[in-house]
């Protein structure tokens, strides 16, 4: 299990979204509101497109295995950094020896070269048993830089794989399309296998221009007897949204102001504040789509169906 | 003293309470008086009591994304307030303030709870009046979603129902370990849950496929042990969905508690697992006094609950949409209760 944060719009403090709220996304690393039994404590990563900076069509990236709530230099770059999109991300592991934390396992995943991002919420399972299946739907040379041991990597190869170009910049309606594709693949793949235990799927892919988020669970609600993951999955793998002008801090409570059109948009595992009367939950089954674009901010969300 | 008791008489939610118990709980209430504009909580607040109004009246009001205020109902003289918090224990769902000089008699959260645990027949009768209260509320919210909406009832007839209920593949009860770890059940004692949970028949359905119509009478109540099954408001090719019944999760059961049509149409999302209890097993859980009725209720009382807080937030995301107060006549709130 983990928490992970997408963000579109105005230029933006980054210490607004991981540090300042009372919900805030490092807070969620060892205080999670929905998640009783589980912390994310296996690593940070973020990646933040601004538009000022040099080469603005890369991202800052910054991926690290410590705790962040204790570091400093991320606190520092956190008050310096106002990027247009974000996505950060803190990992969540089973308590298993079998769990592995390391860099190569932190999100957002970027391929080098490779202008779409990845993090991911939720896990597949069995996914050793169906991983090798995955190689025929993977273009050979995404395949050969898989680093880590995470099924996510594996999904965000799947997905590039579905871009006419793995390492251009894909039309949001493409990049909505091939990530739609993959989830299809693995359903083909996980039935192939005989696997039909409850798996989330909870996707955040991005240009720096442009989000698809994606909450959705395959075989949602079938656990066998026993399962350890039972009271875990169910309630947890939630997602929120909260859209408008900009996120700012009044009265000493942060919320998104009225904007319309909309200018700016938050998209978390968890609403950053214990107020959630300025954030809306997506439904399961849902794939939703942002963009940026000179007339403001372009937002869709739509049934999932794979 | 004597005042409190008198008006605890005539409070419609209290009916039934013998003398006894209202000089009970009238120790326990306090008696506060709140000037014309002032608020009594927010949306959002930790929840601590529930009040009665005395003297007076309160507005209900709905928070929304954007700076926007709904306000959803008035509470009059007689009439209670935030009780679906006390509930479940969440925060309040939406703001109270006075309209006028109002005079409530507050009940805390423990003395609440307390009411509702005692082995004693007015406990059930209380039970089962929040369930229809909720129930209604439920309804209200729905029907001002289906408001927005526009068009006649959509999607699967009530033929489709009748079809899918006699092609449901019953089955051997599932893994009793596995009902208990879900967190709808954990907290009972588990030959009370037991109880409940063999006093129906176990049906395999595959996805895809219509149990409840919008508008037509239930056939019967169902829990889902495994899969999902969605919850939707269908007009025309618009829908809604105000509640996914994951494991653990009931639906069918307003159109049993209230004898009125169903306010939802419920297609499973998934293949899934379901616990059968039609309208006599139903009726005979709901209006029991013993400790499968009292596992029955709350089940029954919990998920009422939950689905209309979810029924809050995607009326949060239609509401945003439209001009702020007051929330349009074409879906009267039901007077006996508030939300908070």
């Amino acid at each position: 299990m983990c928490r992970v944060l997408a963000y579109l719009g105005e230029p933006l403090p980054v210490r607004n979204l991981l540090f300042d709220p009372d919900n805030s996304l490092v807070r969620q690393s060892y205080s999670p509101r929905m998640m009783n039994t589980f912390l994310n404590l296996a690593g940070f990563g973020m990646l933040a497109w601004d538009p000022t900076s040099l080469e603005p069509a890369d991202p800052f990236t910054y991926r690290t295995t410590t705790l962040p709530s204790y570091d400093r230099n991320l606190r520092y770059l956190a008050s310096k950094l106002a990027p247009t999109c974000l996505v950060a991300h803190v990992r969540g592991v089973t308590y298993s020896d079998e769990a592995v934390v390391t860099d190569t396992n932190l999100h957002p995943f970027q391929f080098p070269g490779a202008r779409v991002v990845l993090a991911h919420n939720g896990h597949l399972r069995q996914f050793s048993r169906m991983r090798f299946a995955l190689v025929e739907h993977v273009r050979p040379e995404l395949a050969r830089g898989i680093e880590g041991t995470t099924d996510s990597e594996w999904i965000y190869a799947l997905i590039l794989s579905q871009l006419d170009d793995p390492f251009g910049v894909p039309e949001t309606s493409e990049l909505a399309e091939a990530t739609t594709n993959a989830l299809r693949i693995l359903r083909s793949v996980r039935a192939a296998h005989g696997i039909d235990t409850s798996s989330p799927a909870n996707l955040c892919l991005s240009t720096g221009r442009a989000v698809v988020f994606t909450r959705f669970s395959f075989d949602y609600g079938w656990y066998p007897p026993e399962d350890e993951m039972l009271e875990t999955d169910l309630p947890f793998v939630s997602l929120w949204y909260a859209i408008g002008g900009e996120y700012t801090r009044r009265n000493g409570d942060w919320s998104m102001t009225a904007g319309d059109p909309p200018r700016s948009l938050i998209i978390a595992s968890e609403p950053l504040t214990t107020d959630h009367s300025t954030w809306l939950e997506v439904p399961e089954y849902t794939l939703l789509t942002a963009e940026l674009t000179p007339a403001g901010l372009e937002f869709d969300t739509r049934d999932l169906d794979v | 003293m004597r005042k409190i008791v008198e008006f605890l008489g005539t409070a419609p939610f209290l009916e039934g309470g013998a003398e006894a118990d209202l000089v009970e709980l009238a120790q326990v209430m306090r008696r506060r008086t709140v000037r014309e504009g002032e608020i009594l909580w927010r949306q959002g607040d930790e929840a601590r009591e529930m009040l009665f109004i005395a003297e007076g009246g309160v507005s209900v009001s709905l928070h929304l994304p954007g700076d926007r205020v709904v306000q959803m109902a008035t509470v009059d003289p007689g009439e209670i307030v935030g009780e679906i918090a006390l509930l479940d224990g969440g925060p309040n769902t939406m703001s109270v303030e006075a309209t006028e000089a109002t005079t409530v008699l507050a009940l805390g959260r423990a003395d609440f709870a307390a009411l509702l645990a005692r082995p004693h027949p007015w406990s059930f009768a209380l039970k089962r009046r929040l369930a229809s209260l909720v129930t209604s509320r439920l309804r209200s919210h729905l029907l001002y979603l289906a408001g927005s909406l526009g068009d006649e009832i959509g999607g699967s007839p009530a033929e489709e129902v009748a079809r899918t209920f006699a092609e449901l593949e019953y089955c051997s009860p599932p893994n009793s370990k596995y009902i208990q770890r879900l967190a709808t059940f954990n907290a009972f004692d588990p030959v009370a849950l037991w109880g409940f949970l063999t006093s129906g028949r176990y049906a395999r359905c595959p996805s895809g496929r219509t149990l409840i119509a919008e508008g037509a009478p239930s056939t019967a109540c169902y829990l889902t042990i495994n899969g999902a099954v969605e919850k939707v408001l269908i007009r025309g090719d618009r829908r809604i969905r105000v509640g996914l019944a994951g494991p653990g999760k009931a639906f069918g059961y307003e159109s049993l508690i209230d004898g009125r049509p169903s306010p939802v149409t419920a297609i499973t999302r998934e293949r899934a697992l379901l616990l059968v209890l039609p309208r006599d097993p139903f009726e005979q859980l709901f209006n029991g006094e013993d400790a499968i009725s009292r596992v029955f209720l709350d089940v029954i009382q919990r998920d009422v609950v939950a689905t209309l807080r979810q029924t809050l937030r995607p009326l949060a995301r239609q509401a945003s949409a439209r001009p702020v107060s007051p929330a349009p006549p074409a879906a009267p709130l039901q007077p006996a209760t508030g939300a908070g």
